[in-house]
């Protein structure tokens, strides 16, 4: 029993990564299936896998200005991924707005509605970029165990 | 065969995938990154805040000048800035290194200024903008432009008049 408690102590978790497109234009969605699916960047060397459920998630990363039409769905969705779960902004949309600040159509930045805990600016921001902040994103999730 | 020569090429090459967060990342010569800004060689002609599509840029008046600020938060990278910019102060680098914790969020920023001066001429304060070279034959010395920095916008013009005229 203290040698099974140990080895969950010693284990590298792996965190698994879910997607939220909070009306994004699909730039930063195609840099994360890059980072995941190009075998040039790889984001699974860190231990993360895209898992389809919210409910498997440890890592979420939103992109998107969160348009007040899926503002809802996304903070519903948001809800349902267990704690302990580290949030990242990718690209300029959820951080600031970006391009679509003060818009009538849009609620940026996330951070009003959720605790954001890394920031990824880049319009879109570069797959490595994206593995930083996930790797910076592994490192907060670890303190949070 | 065909597999033979696939597994010598893929021993010989090694694996393809980059090694980024254990080891460097390769980055384009002219990547778009972050923008820097230097205040020396600015003109002050406010070009890249009106081209900048994200208002990332914004210029302000304070008592000790005009102050520059770029929040890379909100800039898209398009290069609109650089690209308009008459004297190449407002530039992209290739450093993408910017993701940050959300303490950090509103650190993320460029700032310049512009300061006052005393006119050297006239006495009267004004920015010590660079001075506008375009279109100035034959080109200033160093020593001129100098002077010419030094200098408020009245008598900038009066000193390119008088040299204009001298010859």
């Amino acid at each position: 029993m203290l040698l099974a408690r140990n080895l969950k102590q010693i284990a590298a978790r792996s965190p698994w990564l879910y997607r939220i497109n909070s009306g994004s234009c699909n730039g930063c969605d195609v840099e994360l299936a890059t980072t995941a699916c190009i075998p040039r960047y790889d984001v699974e060397r860190l231990g993360c896998q895209y898992c389809g459920s919210p409910r498997h998630a440890d890592i979420v990363l939103i992109t998107g200005p969160l348009n007040r039409r899926v503002k809802n769905a996304v903070l519903r969705l948001w809800e349902e991924i267990p704690d302990p779960k580290v949030t990242v902004a990718v690209g300029v949309c959820p951080i600031s707005g970006g391009i679509f600040r003060e818009s009538y159509a849009v609620c940026a930045p996330v951070d009003q509605y959720l605790p954001i805990d890394v920031n990824v600016p880049g319009c879109p921001p570069r797959p490595q970029a994206i593995i930083e902040g996930v790797a910076q994103a592994i490192e907060i999730w670890r303190t949070r165990l | 065969m065909n597999v033979l020569s696939l597994l010598g090429r893929n021993l010989r090459h090694g694996p393809y995938t980059e090694p980024f967060p254990f080891g460097p990342a390769p980055t384009a010569e002219r990547f778009r990154g972050r923008v820097v800004f230097d205040a020396t060689t600015c003109e002050g002609c406010k070009i890249c805040e009106r081209v900048c599509p994200a208002g990332a840029i914004k210029f302000s008046k304070t008592k000790d000048g005009l102050a520059f600020a770029l929040w890379h938060n909100s800039c898209v990278f398009c290069g609109n800035c650089e690209f308009h910019c008459p004297t190449g102060s407002v530039h992209q680098t290739t450093d993408w290194h910017l993701a940050h914790a959300q303490a950090r969020k509103y650190a993320l920023v460029e700032l310049g200024l512009l300061p006052n001066q005393i006119c050297s001429a006239c006495g009267a304060t004004a920015l010590a903008t660079a001075p506008s070279l375009r279109g100035v034959t034959p080109p200033l010395s160093p020593e001129e432009t100098v002077t010419l920095k030094s200098m408020c916008p009245k008598c900038r013009a009066k000193f390119l008049k008088a040299r204009r005229a001298k010859p």
